[in-house]
């Protein structure tokens, strides 16, 4: 077992599930409501994301393509976020889910800072409706609903079938299917993460670090300007 | 304008860059105050030049210490479990283990002062020893909490622990030559046994700061990317404040004082030398976040 974890790995160990999503590239459309179902399931404040759509265009007129890459927690087999935690709020389920203890979380935010993917934040303080504050949130796979024999809910909105999710210890199930069938693709897994999100078809722009900068400047000052305005309320004193 | 519809914020800031900064400076100012208790007469008895620092440099640790602490549990998400990281221990954390050393750091600075103050002379040297690990933990930690970041190829790098050390040594070195330079107490012994730390921690800053430069020039795309990032946005923290101030300019001061026995100039070049220090680590922290955020 990789050092740190609370549960050892259970990918392709008989008897027990290994929670996957495979998302079809093929079949993503950018209509981001996999995003919104995400915002509405877990009232996700402003600012902050457990999922999102990363949209790249390349080429130039009139060969251009407009590439979409849905990204969440990768929910590792070897998470980082978990090993470096000073306070085991985040640990490793046993069928594979990356998860967080609000109740223990300091918001050190090491786990941010661990985590290769991009997919942590920091819960502003101070919600409206829900409590939750001041500490690390994250993707759970919907760990919830997944117990109720639910798919996760950006899975069960998404238009085009883009988004799959099953147990990749089931010989059977459609995301063991797909990444048989298909040449997958996990993101950056010379890190040693050993991430359980797969990809079918991505584009170079949204695997590739060296590509990955944004171009868009009006996107970034947007962002500047959101984080410059919260800065030591919500969002502590981060560097852009 | 639709390229990015997220753009998460860099977890760690300027608390976290002077909280590492002001944990060094307090380690290695115990460690000048607790040497003549600790070494005596060892290499020729040098380190007693720093008896009548004693008091003050544990006075001046323990400040340190009590600036810097709470710096770090206000920067926490939820001050108010400061005390988990110990209660719900994670031994892969280094910031666990930093936890549980900082408060032991500060309870070796209290006996230390209340020895010296009730006049057990006996006790100055275990808790001196003692003390002495923990000063040393505390950049080892801070570069620790850095380099265990496998997905971070800037900070995953042994040299960082390493170099956080050498760079306590020079913001430690700083406060001691302004405190004893201000006290008037700064005479031929305590010149050379500061100036020979400068020239160690200078000199290994410089090789450091030169293999910083090849692996990031020779490394892999994120590498590079970071290279980018630095020579565009980090380049005067970095090339001016980082080489030019704080290696070059303290090198070139330590060359006039081979002729030039001057305590003032040992000085300046001691504080040019914390400057690099504090914006060397400054531009590692800061430019190896940005780098997983435009992924």
């Amino acid at each position: 077992m990789p050092v740190g974890l609370q549960a050892q790995p259970s990918l392709g160990v008989p008897g027990k599930k290994r929670w996957a999503m495979v998302i079809d590239l093929r079949r993503c459309i950018g209509c981001m409501a996999c995003v919104c179902a995400d915002k509405a399931e877990y009232d996700v404040p402003l600012g902050v994301w457990r999922t999102i759509v990363k949209v790249k265009d390349t080429g130039s007129y009139p060969n251009t393509k407009r590439h979409f890459m849905p990204r969440l927690c990768n929910h590792c087999d070897n998470p980082p976020c978990v090993r470096n935690c000073p306070t085991e709020a985040t640990y490793k389920h046993e069928e594979g889910f990356v998860l967080q203890r609000y109740e223990r979380c300091i918001s050190c935010r090491t786990c941010i800072a661990a985590c290769p993917y991009n997919a942590r934040h920091v819960l502003p303080k101070n919600r409206d409706r829900v409590k939750i504050g001041g500490v690390i949130d994250k993707c759970t796979f919907c760990h919830h609903r997944v117990a109720a024999d639910l798919v996760p809910a950006c899975v069960q909105t998404c238009l085009g079938r883009s988004r799959i999710f099953g147990d990749l210890n089931d010989p059977n199930s459609e995301v063991a299917r797909l990444v048989a069938r298909h040449s997958v693709v996990t993101l950056k897994p010379e890190k040693g993460t050993a991430p359980q999100v797969y990809y079918i078809k991505p584009d170079r722009v949204h695997t590739e670090q060296v590509l990955s900068r944004p171009v868009s400047h009006a996107a970034r000052a947007d962002a500047e300007a959101f984080y410059r305005h919260n800065r030591g309320t919500q969002f502590f004193s981060g560097v852009l | 304008m639709f390229e990015y519809s997220e753009f998460n914020i860099a977890p760690w800031g300027w608390e976290i860059t002077v909280y590492f900064f002001l944990i060094g400076t307090a380690a290695m100012t115990y460690v000048y105050a607790a040497a003549p208790a600790v070494f005596g007469n060892v290499f020729g008895g040098i380190a007693r030049s720093m008896e009548p620092f004693q008091k003050t440099g544990m006075l001046a640790a323990l400040l340190l210490l009590l600036i810097s602490g709470p710096l770090l549990i206000v920067d926490l998400g939820a001050p108010e479990r400061f005390l988990y990281p110990i209660l719900h221990f994670h031994w892969t954390s280094p910031l666990s283990w930093g936890a549980l050393f900082l408060p032991l750091f500060g309870l070796c600075i209290v006996g230390f002062l209340a020895a010296l103050w009730f006049n057990r002379p006996q006790l100055l040297k275990p808790i001196g020893i003692l003390g002495m690990l923990l000063s040393l933990s505390m950049p080892l930690y801070t570069g620790l909490d850095l380099m265990v970041h496998q997905t971070r190829e800037l900070w995953s790098n042994p040299t960082i622990p390493v170099l956080f050390v050498i760079l306590s040594v020079s913001s430690g070195t700083a406060l001691v030559s302004v405190i004893q330079l201000a006290r008037g107490q700064f005479d031929d012994r305590t010149f050379e046994f500061l100036h020979w730390f400068l020239y160690v921690a200078l000199g290994t800053t410089l090789a450091l700061f030169l293999g910083e430069l090849v692996t990031l020039l020779y490394g892999s795309e994120e590498l590079q990317q970071a290279w980018t990032l630095i020579n565009e946005r980090f380049w005067v923290q970095f090339w001016v404040m980082t080489f030019g101030l704080g290696i070059l300019a303290p090198f070139l001061l330590m060359i006039v004082t081979h002729y030039w026995k001057s305590a003032w100039v040992l000085t300046l070049a001691a504080v040019l030398a914390a400057v690099g220090a504090f914006f060397f680590r400054s531009v590692l922290i800061y430019a190896g976040q940005l780098t997983q955020i435009y992924y």
